[in-house]
C-alpha cells in the first residue's frame, strides 16, 4: 500500500513572510515529517504489567509525566496515565512491540497513517507556539512533551532539542491542513524557510 | 480564563478541559431495588449551588483522564483537584 502524506499540495517550499533582509539562519523552519512509525501504547486499567520492565529499542515506558525517552532513531511520549506514543524511524519496531507487549495487558494501535506531523525549527520556534497555545512554554525543556490545543485544534507537542528550538507538532491527520495554515501564519511575522 | 490543576500534568489552562458535572451524585447500588423518584433524582435532579462545588471535570485535550474538581460557583477559585479514586 502507497501512503500519501498528511500535508501532500499544501506544504509548499520556499521563503515566506518577512523574510527579506534577514539571515536564512535566523529564519524559522518548517518541515514536513513523513515516513515515521507512531504506534499508540495503552495499558489497561486492570493490568499490573510493570512498566519499567519494558524494553523497547533500548527504552523503557516512562511513567514520569510530561518526559519523552528517546535514542536516535525512537522516541516514547507520555501521553497520560498508562498511555504513551512510540515514535520511530524504524518501521519494523512495531512487530517487536507487538510480541513483547501482550494483549492482555496492552492495547497497541498503529497511527502512523493518521497524524499529520509538522517539525519547527529556530529560536522563535515557542514563539509562534505561544500564539496559539495556552500552555506555558517556559516549562517546555529538551526531551518533554505536552497534549494540548493550537487554535482549538488538540495536538500533541513534542520537544526534541533546545539548540536550536526543535518542536514536532502532532495533529490529527483531518486537521493537519488546519494546522499547518495555523502555524505558517503565526510565522510571517518572523519569516519563514519551508523545506 | 480559569487554570486549573490536573492530577496528572500539572496547571494548565481552562481551554484544554471539558466540564463534565456533578461529582457528589451518586449512582444507585447495583443489583438492588430503586424507586422510580431515586432514579429520577440520580438522572435528572441537580442543585445548582452558590458556594463549593464538588465537579467532574475531563481533561480532554491532554491527558483524557476525568478527576474532580472542588470550586467555588460564585468566585470560581479551585481549591482543591483531585482523582476520582481520591475524597477529600
Amino acid at each position: 500500500m502507497t501512503s500519501i502524506s498528511a500535508l501532500e499540495n499544501i506544504h509548499q517550499k520556499g521563503l515566506f513572510g518577512d523574510y527579506e533582509g534577514k539571515n536564512e539562519n535566523e529564519l524559522i523552519k518548517i518541515f514536513e515529517r513523513k515516513n515515521l512509525l507512531i504506534v499508540q501504547i495503552a495499558q489497561y486499567k486492570n493490568s499490573s504489567f510493570l512498566t519499567k520492565d519494558i524494553n523497547i529499542d533500548g527504552l523503557n515506558l516512562t511513567n514520569e509525566t510530561l518526559k519523552v525517552s528517546c535514542n536516535t532513531d525512537t522516541r516514547i511520549l507520555w501521553c497520560g496515565p498508562k498511555n504513551w506514543l512510540l515514535i520511530s524511524r524504524k518501521k519494523d519496531l512495531l512487530k517487536t512491540i507487538q510480541k513483547l507487549l501482550i494483549d492482555n495487558d496492552f492495547a497497541v494501535t498503529n497511527l502512523s497513517h493518521s497524524r499529520a506531523i509538522i517539525e519547527l525549527e529556530g529560536e522563535n520556534s515557542k514563539e509562534i507556539l505561544k500564539k496559539g497555545c495556552p500552555f506555558n512554554f517556559n516549562e517546555l525543556k529538551k526531551d518533554n512533551c505536552v497534549n494540548s490545543v493550537f487554535n482549538g485544534i488538540t495536538i500533541t507537542i513534542d520537544m526534541i532539542d533546545d539548540n536550536p528550538n526543535t518542536i514536532r507538532l502532532f495533529a490529527l491527520r483531518s486537521f493537519g491542513e488546519s494546522l499547518y495554515h495555523s502555524i505558517t501564519d503565526a510565522c510571517l511575522e518572523f519569516g519563514y524557510k519551508s523545506l | 480564563m480559569l487554570h486549573i490543576k490536573c492530577p496528572y500534568c500539572g496547571m494548565r489552562s481552562q481551554n484544554e478541559f471539558a466540564y463534565g458535572g456533578d461529582a457528589s451524585v451518586k449512582r444507585p447500588e447495583l443489583n438492588k431495588e430503586t424507586t422510580d423518584s431515586e432514579w429520577d433524582s440520580f438522572v435528572y435532579l441537580r442543585k445548582s449551588l452558590r458556594g463549593k462545588h464538588l465537579e467532574l471535570w475531563h481533561h480532554i485535550s491532554g491527558c483524557r483522564q476525568w478527576f474532580k474538581v472542588q470550586r467555588d460557583t460564585a468566585t470560581h477559585e479551585i481549591f482543591k483537584t483531585l482523582k476520582p479514586s481520591e475524597d477529600i
